[in-house]
């Protein structure tokens, strides 16, 4: 009996109804289900895919040949190109920027192509859409996870399937609960299936969505940056689970700017940057510096270094920095100096400069201002003097729906009382005067911050706090996402800015960015400071000794 | 366990307790007080009274649960339920049969509910200014059409349906509990019941699992609509009179019913058992206090303080199940 109700299950998880109602409906997909079925199926414990698709060789299960992708004044995709083989992983490197979402994005659907052809199994397909994406048995596990809170496992996994369990209307929830055993134990996993996705951790809703997904009939899982919230152990769970899906068949397609992880699993590397490909290796071909130095570019001699100015007293004293997540940080900043915070994205560059500011509770540590000791509460660093410019400023560092005015006074709100009144007039002027000093490009002071260029955007956020009197200015990636003369322009502002006197802490993934600007860097991993260059060491191979971590 | 490196799923018995709303225990320890304080409390009679002026409260209350899990929120069922009243018992007045009149409520139901629903499901306009602004339009037609007086005096079968018994229950309980069994039924046992926990957990997730999730969404309040349409029934047995605006601040009890019960206004966490005890206390509240003869206004200020009670109650209940569990 039991044999026969999960054979029963095999047969509806290997067609999915839905995925037939969107062939019929929207005739355009090019791959009958007979061709489908060639690949096997996730309700199967061995799936035929291994002997026709080896580990290696073969013919690629997809391709993508040359695909490129524009909006309105950016290039997101210029010329990518990418073969998925069943039974591999393939980790697609790069930095934020890169590239990778939007080509993870072409491949699930999300955005159509500009340009470009995708071939599956050999024949020209078209995706124009999740439905089409899906039908090829292409299935991503964003970040953000789209499980339901208070449904169990088994409802999750088969959300928009019922019907499948469901006799004279109502729905058997027993049946879906063994369907959802056999899912979860293909994956080497016993969870109990009537648990809320409320009460799972990160990592085993990550597991349940890669249950659901394959018993969709995944045959090509896309993972974006799966380990960015889970702990070591949890990774090496998923890991193994990666390991079991390849064995079945399955390909995988792996973002990630992890070294490590980069290096224990791909068995195909292709490295993205400025929306292009830059370069692949197969397994063990190249180090964790070259695939490094193919991702960051090696465009050093671009950028003149900035003339450096007299440093003068030490600004900032950060000692001992303890938080949730990094690891006893010391640094010093001078008046008149622009010191980098160097490393990978997640080392910790971002934490640093959010613990100085009071964004994220410290544990631990002491903050000395020009030798006064500093409480880490936003609404004190900022009024002392403190600036930050967040990594996301549309999210942290603009109110978007508001003027220009009430943006650029934002930090300065309180200087601008006259006798316990609000004063417009003043609010108008230091709005006026920013405007000319940056050179911000509006109509006038009461635009819509929206409306603006992102450079625009950035200068903003830097008059902000310019109005304030800022004294240390903290820039974390000042210059992502803006185009060439606003990057000029903010590089001329911060020479400026450290020429009056003001100390400044940059961090930035470009190196040429760091080498350009720097006086002297900070480099952290693993969200410690693990190593400290000045200006006659400064040097990208410098840079990423100290960055990359060597197993 | 295959994965011990990983947090611990909490065990099924740990969760059950979990689920069981703090507010259950509150509404032991009042039975408890008033069974003390008044022996009369317990009798045949009053428990008869208890579950009548419960039974109305509950046919608002389990139909907002569903609403408050797709995580919105009906402002006009106290208004609805006050112009279904006058529909039929206009209707009834003027001699149409009874079927008649509870087509017409029916109909003003589904008209309500599609105007709700069609709004914050297609239109995503915000649940609370779209059913504050059916709720006036409710409110006004109810007065328009009666020219604000109260109409009374129609056939004394509605006064009898509502005395009637079967073995002792009242009806109306019977109803209730009927009613509860069969949203139960389709809550935990349909499709329907499973898109509304995942529409107040994650919409896009619903849009993309392939369901048509702006029509499941609408259906939810066009089923909260017309139950509370039919339930006018009650009301007009109750005084056997129809009142343009006597139900209205009914909506804020419902409402404080469900909370009570444990359901949250995010995330689809909640359930139909807790919204039960909800409506069970907020009634056992007010008949205690009354049998103790206590100020009306007091009786207010006595479910405020419930309602904030149960919440602190549910907030700590989680961190202690939770320590319990590890």
């Amino acid at each position: 009996m039991r044999v026969c109700i999960s054979a029963c299950i095999c047969n509806r998880l290997r067609y999915p109804s839905y995925n037939k109602r969107h062939v019929s409906r929207q005739g355009w997909i090019r791959v009958k289900p007979s061709e489908r079925s060639q690949f096997g199926s996730a309700g199967e414990a061995e799936p035929a895919g291994l002997s026709e698709y080896p580990e290696t060789g073969g013919p690629p299960l997809l391709r993508l040949v040359n695909i490129r992708k524009s909006f309105p004044g950016v290039h997101a995709l210029r010329d990518a190109s990418l073969d998925i083989h069943a039974g591999e992983v393939h980790v697609i490197l790069g930095q934020n920027g890169a590239g990778k979402s939007s080509l993870i994005k072409v491949l699930c659907g999300a955005y159509v192509a500009d340009g470009g052809d995708i071939e599956f199994a050999g024949r020209k397909v078209t995706i124009r859409g999740p439905a089409d994406a899906s039908a090829l048995g292409v299935a991503v596990i964003f970040q953000e996870f789209s499980l339901a809170p208070y449904l169990d496992i088994a409802q999750n996994i088969f959300l928009g399937r019922e019907r499948d369990f469901t006799r004279i209307g109502l729905v058997d929830k027993s049946a879906m609960r063994r369907a959802a055993s056999e899912v979860l134990r293909q994956l080497g996993l016993n969870y109990d299936p009537a648990t809320f996705a409320a009460d799972l951790g990160v990592a085993q809703q990550q597991m349940v969505e890669i249950g659901k997904a394959l018993s969709q009939n995944a045959r090509i899982l896309v993972m974006d940056e799966p380990t960015a919230a889970i702990s070591e152990r949890e990774a090496d769970r998923l890991f193994e689970v990666i390991d079991r899906l390849k064995r079945q068949g399955v390909a995988i397609v792996y973002i990630s700017h992890r070294m490590k992880e980069v290096q224990a699993l791909g068995d195909r590397i292709t490295v993205m940057r400025d929306g292009a490909v830059v370069d692949g290796f197969r397994r063990g071909q190249a180090s964790a510096e070259e695939m490094v130095r193919a991702m960051v570019g090696r465009s050093l001699d671009q950028l003149s270094r900035r003339e450096p100015h007299p440093a003068g007293a030490v600004v900032l004293a950060a000692r001992h920095l303890r938080t949730s997540k990094l690891a006893d940080v010391s640094l010093e900043v001078r008046a008149g100096e622009v010191v980098g915070l160097a490393g990978l994205v997640g080392s910790g560059r971002t934490e640093v400069v959010r613990a100085i500011f009071g964004a994220d509770p410290l544990i631990a540590g002491e903050l000395e201002l020009d030798g006064v000791p500093l409480a880490a509460r936003p609404d004190r660093s900022s009024r002392k003097g403190v600036a930050l410019l967040p990594e996301d400023r549309k999210r942290e560092g603009l109110a978007l729906a508001l003027a220009v005015r009430d943006n650029a006074t934002a930090a300065s709100m309180w200087r601008l009382f006259r006798r316990g009144w609000f004063s417009p007039g003043a609010a108008e002027k230091v709005c006026a005067d920013l405007i000319e000093r940056l050179k911000i490009a509006t109509p006038g002071s009461a635009q819509l911050v929206r409306n603006l260029s992102g450079g625009n955007q950035q200068k903003i956020v830097l008059g902000k706090w310019l109005a304030a009197g800022s004294r240390l200015f903290m820039l974390d990636e000042p210059t992502r996402g803006v185009d060439v003369a606003a990057k000029t322009e903010i590089y001329r502002l911060i020479d400026e800015l450290v020429r009056e006197g003001a100390a400044v802490l940059v961090i930035s993934s470009e190196l040429p960015e760091l080498l350009h600007l720097c006086d002297r860097a900070y480099v952290m991993r693993d969200y410690r400071i693990v190593g400290h260059l000045d200006r006659d060491n400064l040097s990208e191979k410098a840079i990423l000794d100290l960055a990359v971590h060597h197993v | 366990m295959s994965d011990q490196t990983l947090p611990r799923i909490p065990a099924a018995a740990s969760r059950y307790l979990s689920r069981i709303p703090g507010v259950a225990f509150i509404l032991l320890a009042m039975v408890v007080a008033f069974q003390v304080g008044n022996p009369r409390f317990l009798s045949t009679v009053n428990l008869a009274n208890v579950g009548l002026q419960a039974s109305l409260l509950m046919m608002l209350a389990l139909p907002m649960t569903l609403v408050i899990l797709t995580s919105g929120l009906d402002l006009s069922v106290g208004a609805l339920i006050g112009l279904a009243a006058v529909i039929i018992g206009s209707l009834l007045l003027a001699g149409w049969s009874t079927f008649t009149a509870l087509a017409a409520a029916a109909g003003s139901g589904i008209v309500v509910g599609l105007l709700n629903g069609f709004m914050i499901s297609y239109l995503r306009l915000p649940a609370f200014v779209v059913t504050l602004g059916t709720m006036g339009l409710c409110e006004g037609l109810a007065l328009a059409l009666t020219n604000g007086e109260p109409i009374g005096g129609f056939t004394p079968a509605v006064e009898a349906f509502y005395r009637s018994a079967v073995f002792g229950v009242p009806t109306p309980v019977l109803g209730a509990a009927a009613f509860y069994g069969i949203l139960s039924l389709v809550l935990y046992r349909t499709r329907f019941g499973i898109y509304i926990v995942a529409i107040g957990g994650n919409k896009d997730a619903v849009h993309l699992a392939g369901i048509r999730a702006d029509l499941v969404h609408l259906a939810v309040y066009v089923v909260c609509s017309v139950s509370v349409a039919f339930s006018a029934v009650l009301l007009l047995g109750r005084a056997n009179s129809a009142h343009p605006t006597v139900a209205i601040g009914m909506e804020f009890e419902a409402i404080a019913a469900v909370v009570l019960g444990g359901t949250s206004f995010e995330k689809g966490q909640g359930g139909l058992f807790g919204t039960v005890l909800g409506v069970l206390a907020i009634t056992v509240l007010r008949n205690g206090l009354n049998l103790l003869s206590v100020d009306p206004s007091l009786q207010v200020v006595c479910v405020g303080l419930l309602l904030i009670a149960a919440l602190l109650i549910d907030r700590n209940r989680k961190r202690v199940v939770t320590r319990i569990a590890e």
